[in-house]
């Protein structure tokens, strides 16, 4: 066990995880020299937006300059903060952390986060500074910064180039030397803990497990502590680039296990694995559950599928455990489930794999947060669905979630970022200077405007410099009404959401503007209205349309003409109808980008 | 019966708007393509049809001469002695008093005329190779040369075109005896003049809707029947050999780029005139034989273009296959049930005044 090593490694977005992990896989001879990069990102996805999603781990050999051979358990983390999370989770599995900050950038809001996450859990940081191969690299400022704002000692860091591979033996080196190795005995009973799992329509939900003590081998009876559900282990193994069969998985070690888990439901991330012939061994304390933050709602675009969306939300779920789900039905949209996210990156990115890799033709209701709404007669309702908010009359008064968010942006632009907190119903809790060139804003804001578009409206004022990462910071009050949105003259349900009074009528009115140029033409007209009660905030109309014929039917050509339509059909599929009006799949998701 | 289209590819010039396959500059190839029409007609020696149309293009640029040697060549070949229709397209720069007295002389008695507007003006900007005092002539000398079925072609939303202007022409048409209208809305097609260079003054989607509806009510003052979707007639007078396009009918249609329907299939020729002089080997292309849902989902489609009449379902039920039939039924009841169709018993028809927006209707039609 003393060979083993078990690292993450973290960082902000884009400071260049993934590509030090390829040049990892690569220096130790997992991979050849490839131009296949950023070998962890599997996902379609994650190759387009540039970003990791699923924390994943792979077992690299590595024989250090000592002579010793190693075993290396590199565990991937997302970087964004809609998936701390995740990070969280895939530190419990570690003895230590490379904390890895962009020479270019510095020290970012997420840096701090995660770095954070990592002392909290205990382990050893090794601070990276990468992209030391640009010409703009500031290293003087970066160390300092690690310093200052992070208390990391300025002779620990390391320089490296992930790029071109500078500096990445004497990191290999370091990770041998100063991460310690797993402690645990093999000889005590199992106990392990599920840092994560995926679902393998043959096999069945495979957990991943960190082993803290004992070992686990195909054949033995395993008891999952939260439901006392009792497997049997039918496989055991390691993570190489795919899964690799092996004996046993001892103490200290990383793997997986499948035990023909059929249902979904049953695997909980933070869960602990013990022996069924030793119940009695306690879980691991202090694992946190996800807490969604934002929910929207998710129906079919045909009704009849229903039943498969939930079956496709069911694996969904295994694969990203931070979503939660459960039934709901809408007047407008029929039967379709309410789901929640840890953020709204999370939410995009839940939805885009929704519909390409489990190939769901879905339409997501506008976003919302839990509201606590107080009524007259004393109760409290926890309301994350606009639809299910009471008559007005019977509320006393709403509160709303509030983050507190740290800001880190440079000087020049903390005028304009303040600008936009305060436009967002922010109040400054503090301002530090944590060296010359730039500032660290301290916020609280309401979580609702922060999901809409808050953080691509900070990167745009702040021309993509300001970083921020947020916690959650407990309920305030609201001046608050619930906005309906009428659809040809009926409300329609997935489209109310929750709004400051202050500035109701203007955003209803840029919202319906929107709508209307969403929606198409119809055969008849179409009155879109926003209202508070009964009374109407912004009114729009979209006029008829008086002319669709395509193609003249002419000279007998029948079969050019019927391919036309066979399109325009295709097309139509993609739409909901609610009521006699055709409302298409960008409608809903579309309105949350309002400009004010 | 089958209905027989003959494709006369030439024409004088081509129109700014126009992407029907036609050539011009080579009046040269007509009498070989006379030749190339016979070899392919042997593909259907002995056959009867009910209508000719001889269409183009501008069947009137191939001069009496030829058309003779067409029609007497086509009886030859063909049964046509129970043709209840036969028709010429002609456009007036070609269209002259002996041509047209020729045609009704070789038992041609439907005239369609290329008119499409008496504003000189639009005539100017779509391109067209004749000005109004032309189109008038050869009304005059259609009328003189014996025909009493004369259609006019008129397009709906031409560069600079008002509802006045359309009105006029429209008037001053049924006031010289056109007893039958085509109006087609102007569509900007690919590879036109018109795509490469849009008119500035060119009618917008909702003004072609104005300029349309304006001229369905003038002609239905003028006691025309609304009968087809583009098409206006004086009962008794509408186009056979069309009315059997939109009833799910049957034809052959000889020449370049011309469609046909026959024993269920729908296929057209390759839009070569070469390769259709040199070698007819294989000339016909796309062949497409669809099963008995799509097909009675395309028929329906084309029968509800028949404003009048309409989608007489016992038209279909002894036709195809009792599912399809009855699955067509239901997206016909569903359309009903959304005010997008009127039902009569058994008759399904487009709702008043919903010519224009039928798209939206047929989507759902097709299966």
């Amino acid at each position: 066990m003393n060979n083993l090593r078990n690292f993450s490694i973290i960082a902000h977005i884009d400071h260049g995880k993934s590509t030090l992990a390829d040049r990892i896989l690569e220096m130790t001879g997992m991979v050849r020299k490839t131009s296949m990069d950023q070998m962890l990102d599997s996902m379609d996805l994650e190759r387009e937006r540039g970003i990791t999603i699923k924390a994943k781990s792979v077992r690299i050999p590595y024989k250090s300059s000592d002579g010793n051979d190693y075993i290396l358990n590199l565990i991937d983390t997302p970087g964004h903060v809609d998936f701390s999370y995740e990070v969280s989770r895939s530190l419990k599995a570690c003895e230590g952390a490379v904390l890895l900050v962009d020479a270019t950038q510095g020290v970012e809001a997420q840096t701090i986060a995660n770095a954070n996450l990592a002392l909290d859990a205990g382990l050893k940081i090794i601070p990276v500074i990468n992209k030391i191969d640009l010409p703009n690299a500031m290293l003087d400022d970066c160390s300092l910064q690690l310093y200052t704002m992070l208390g990391l000692g300025i002779e620990d860091i390391l320089h490296v180039s992930a790029k071109d591979g500078r500096g990445v033996a004497e990191l290999l080196e370091a990770i041998v030397d100063r991460i310690p190795p797993p402690s645990g005995s093999a000889s005590d009973p199992l106990k392990c803990l599920i840092f994560d799992s995926f679902y393998d329509p043959y096999r069945g939900v495979i957990p991943h497990l960190r082993v803290f003590s004992g070992h686990i081998a195909s054949g033995d009876k395993i008891m999952l502590k939260s439901s006392e559900k009792i497997f049997e282990i039918e496989e055991v193994g390691y993570f190489s680039l795919g899964l690799a069969r092996s004996e046993s998985i001892q103490a200290g070690e990383v793997g997986y296990v499948v035990a023909l888990i059929r249902n979904a439901g049953e695997i909980h991330v933070g869960d602990t694995i013990v022996s069924a012939d030793h119940p009695e061994v306690p879980a691991i304390p202090g694992f946190r559950m996800s807490q969604p933050m934002v929910y929207c709602g998710v129906y079919p675009i045909i009704t009849s599928d229903y039943a498969k969306l939930g079956a496709a939300l069911e694996k969904f779920k295994l694969n990203d455990s931070s979503v939660v789900f459960e039934k709901e039905n809408s007047a407008a949209l029929g039967y379709g489930y309410r789901m929640g996210f840890l953020g709204m990156l999370h939410m995009e990115i839940a939805l885009e794999r929704l519909k390409r890799e489990y190939e769901q033709d879905i339409i997501a209701t506008m976003p919302s947060v839990i509201y606590r709404v107080f009524l007259k007669d004393g109760e409290v309702l926890m309301l994350d669905n606009p639809s299910k908010f009471p008559p007005e009359g019977e509320i006393d008064h709403i509160e709303e979630p509030v983050i507190r968010t740290r800001i880190i942006v440079p000087s020049d632009y903390v005028g304009p970022c303040m600008e936009l907190s305060d436009a967002k119903r922010g109040v400054l809790i503090g301002i530090e200077h944590p060296d010359d060139r730039r500032a660290v804003l301290v916020y609280d804001l309401p979580l609702a405007d922060m999901i809409t578009d808050f953080y691509d409206r900070l990167k745009s004022v702040s021309r993509g410099y300001a970083s921020m990462d947020y916690e959650m910071n407990g309920y305030r009050a609201g001046d608050l009404v619930k906005v309906d949105i009428l659809v040809n003259n009926g409300p329609v349900d997935a489209l109310s959401y929750i709004a400051p009074k202050e500035g109701a009528a203007l955003r209803g009115r840029a919202l319906i503007h929107k709508l209307s140029k969403t929606i198409p033409k119809h055969l008849f007209k179409i009155p879109l209205q926003a209202a508070i009660g009964s009374q109407v905030i912004a009114r729009e109309d979209i006029f008829p349309r008086r002319k669709d014929v395509l193609a003249k039917c002419y000279g007998g050509d029948i079969t050019r003409k019927r391919k036309l339509l066979e399109k325009q059909k295709e097309g139509k599929k993609k739409m909901k109808m609610i009521g006699f009006v055709e409302v298409p799949q960008e409608a809903f998701l579309s309105l949350m980008k309002i400009e004010d | 019966m089958h209905g027989l289209y003959i494709h006369i590819p030439f024409c004088i010039s081509k129109c700014y708007y126009c992407d029907f396959y036609s050539l011009t500059d080579v009046p040269e190839l007509m009498d070989r393509y006379v030749d190339a029409l016979f070899s392919e007609a042997i593909s259907y020696k002995g056959m009867g049809f009910a209508t000719l149309y001889i269409g183009g293009g501008t069947p009137s640029l191939l001069g009496s001469a030829r058309l003779e040697r067409l029609i007497t060549g086509l009886s030859n070949r063909f049964d046509l002695e129970d043709l209840l229709e036969a028709t010429i397209e002609v456009n007036p720069e070609s269209a002259g008093r002996d041509f047209l007295s020729n045609a009704y002389g070789l038992g041609i008695r439907r005239l369609s005329i290329g008119a499409q507007s008496l504003n000189e003006e639009e005539l100017k900007k779509a391109g067209r190779a004749h000005d109004r005092r032309q189109v008038l002539d050869a009304v005059d000398s259609a009328v003189k040369s014996g025909f009493q079925n004369i259609s006019a072609d008129v397009m709906i939303g031409l560069p600079g075109q008002t509802i006045q202007s359309l009105s006029e022409t429209l008037n001053i048409l049924v006031g010289a005896g056109i007893n039958h209208i085509s109006a087609y809305c102007l569509s900007i097609e690919e590879g036109t003049v018109f795509s490469r260079f849009p008119p500035p003054d060119l009618p917008g989607e909702d003004d072609q809707a104005c300029l349309f509806e304006s001229a369905v009510d003038l002609l239905q003052t003028h006691g025309f029947i609304h009968y087809e979707i583009s098409n206006f007639a004086l009962t008794g007078y509408e186009c056979k050999h069309n009315l059997n396009y939109w009833r799910g009918g049957e034809y052959i249609g000889l020449g370049p780029a011309a469609a046909s329907h026959s024993r269920g299939k729908r296929f057209r020729n390759a839009a070569s005139l070469e390769r259709y002089l040199d070698d007819q080997s294989s000339i016909v292309e796309g062949v497409e034989r669809l099963d008995d849902r799509r097909k009675a989902g395309e028929e329906a489609m084309l029968r509800l273009r028949l404003i009048e009449e309409g989608l007489d379902i016992r038209e279909m039920a002894g036709k195809y296959k009792h599912d399809a039939v009855e699955s067509l039924v239901a997206r016909l009841d569903d359309l009903v049930s959304r005010k997008m169709l009127v039902n009569d018993g058994r008759i399904y028809r487009l709702l008043p005044g919903s010519a224009l927006t039928s798209n939206r209707v047929f989507i759902n039609v097709i299966s």
